[in-house]
């Protein structure tokens, strides 16, 4: 059983084709490193999975349950919105820019969509959240501001707020890199720990640090097209897709 | 009688008027702020049927002259429409003013909502909010803060945009102002007049100044 399945999944916004019949699939357990250059549809594959963005061709599968499909933009197969949206609950979603809400404490945004979305009550929301901040190594912020956090810290912050939801897999869109380069390391040693934890993760990154040591696999994206699929070892030694050979020239 | 004898003599009905100012703006203000949240989020929706009605009833009445719009309540519509025929001048008024300012402040709270990031809205959602459930925990209290001023600045707008209701004879400031005039022939009243309605305004722009910074906590 796959966590999620695509089928040659296509976005355009007007004439732009900006994604290009994307077929991939993550494992339970399994940590994806998305990378590529900038403008290669990697954010809106997956704002595309989580629900952010409607697909105009293809088909995603959560659990091999169908979540979408869709032809020339029209729906194929009409899925029950509630069904729907038991479906993308099992999804946490991390953003560039954290958005956190900046009027609830660093422990009110976590317990926010546990309370009002799984009807938890306020003590045990309140007994997970700190739980999670302790887990993010926040503890002593958890009455804080997000404006009195620094970016690191907001970024775990909001990792905590995606784990609440018990998601099944959560995605990260570049979750570094907004952040001043002394603050990455704190944010990418909370994913490594998740990662070794056995959560299944899909992480749009440009940290090819962080790609090598924690992830299985290796999608690299171009153009709107998944152009290489390879376990980190073979494609940073070996990369076959002569874009992203240059690619990694470039960076590296 | 010396000039300062006479402005204490009018002094009970032009505060008793400026109570009537004061009633009007405040019953129609609250009105209107009612109507202009429904009106607000209707903009923003992508409904047809709710973003239309809602876009189609802003542009008219911020596209007609307020006297016009107090004018065809209280005089034509009765007329046209015999079961809307308001007695109260001061209903008529009041209606008016509702529906006009609703257009408005639908305006300040539509721009308010809308300048919070999309961040927030795309958070909510992955989250597992509602649409709804995102707007009002999320969405509106930040948006909140943000119209707070404008929301304000317009209140002051219609307090002195009242005075257009002395024409059709609602006895608020203006209008007992006009009566004194021309009753005891005396130009002299319009000076307390108009510095009652720098009292008031003045004295809710101090208010108003202090609920801003009371908002701003968690910059
Ligand atoms: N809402 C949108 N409307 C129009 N074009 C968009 C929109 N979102 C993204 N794009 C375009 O899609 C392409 C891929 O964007 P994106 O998925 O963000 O790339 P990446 O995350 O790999 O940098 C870009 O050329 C971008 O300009
Ligand atoms: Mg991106």
């Amino acid at each position: 059983m796959s966590l999620i399945r695509t089928v040659e999944i296509s976005k355009t916004f007007g004439a732009n084709e900006v994604m290009r019949k994307v077929s991939m699939t993550a494992e339970q357990g399994e940590v994806i490193a998305v990378i590529g250059p900038s403008g290669a549809g990697k954010s809106t594959l997956l704002r595309a999975l989580c629900g952010l963005e409607t697909i105009t061709d293809g088909e995603i599968y959560i659990d091999d349950e169908l979540l979408e499909k869709r032809s020339e933009g029209r729906e194929v197969e009409k899925i029950n919105s509630e069904r729907r949206k038991e479906m993308l609950l099992r999804l946490g979603m991390v953003f560039q820019r954290f958005n956190l809400f900046p009027h609830k404490t660093a422990r009110e945004n976590i317990m926010l969509a546990p309370i009002n979305v799984k009807k938890m009550s306020t003590k045990e929301a309140e007994a997970k959240a700190n739980a999670l901040l302790d887990r993010v190594g926040l503890s002593d912020k958890a009455d804080e501001y997000p404006s009195r956090l620094s970016g690191g810290q907001q970024q775990r912050v909001a990792i905590a707020r995606a784990l609440a939801m018990e998601p099944e897999v959560m995605l990260f869109d570049e979750p570094t890199s907004a952040l001043d380069p002394e603050l990455v390391g704190e944010v990418l040693t909370v994913m490594s720990d998740l990662a070794k934890s056995g959560t299944s993760m899909i992480v749009v990154t440009h940290e090819m640090g962080f790609a090598r040591e924690a992830a299985n696999k290796v999608i690299f994206m171009c153009d709107g097209e998944l152009a290489e699929e390879a376990p980190p070892s073979e494609f940073f030694s070996n990369p076959k897709n002569p874009r992203a050979r240059q690619f990694l020239r470039s960076i590296l | 009688m010396n000039a300062i004898e006479q402005i204490i003599n009018w002094m009970p009905a032009l505060v008793r008027a400026s109570g009537w100012t004061l009633a009007l703006t405040v019953t129609s203000v609250f009105a209107a702020l009612a109507i202009s949240i429904f009106l607000a989020l209707g903009k923003i929706s992508h409904k047809p049927y709710l973003k239309y009605p809602s876009s189609a009833y802003v542009f008219f009445f911020r596209g007609t002259p307020l006297l016009m719009q107090l004018f065809f309540i209280y005089y034509a519509l009765p007329n046209l429409v015999p079961a809307f025929t308001i007695k109260s001048r001061f209903m008529a008024a009041f209606i008016a003013f509702s529906l006009n300012v609703a257009a408005y402040l639908a305006e300040i709270i539509r721009a308010a909502i809308e300048s919070i990031d999309k961040g927030q809205m795309e958070a909510s959602r992955t989250l597992g909010l509602s649409y709804v459930q995102a707007m009002r925990l999320v969405i509106i209290p930040q948006a909140y803060r943000r119209m707070i001023p404008p929301i304000c600045n317009e209140f002051i707008m219609v307090l002195k945009d009242t005075s257009l209701v002395s024409i059709i004879a609602v006895t608020d400031l203006t209008f007992q102002t006009k009566m004194i005039a021309s009753n005891k022939a005396s130009q002299l009243v319009y000076i307390p007049s108009m510095i009652i309605y720098l009292i008031m305004t003045g004295f809710f722009t101090i208010i108003f100044n202090k609920l801003e910074k009371k908002f701003a906590i968690y910059d």
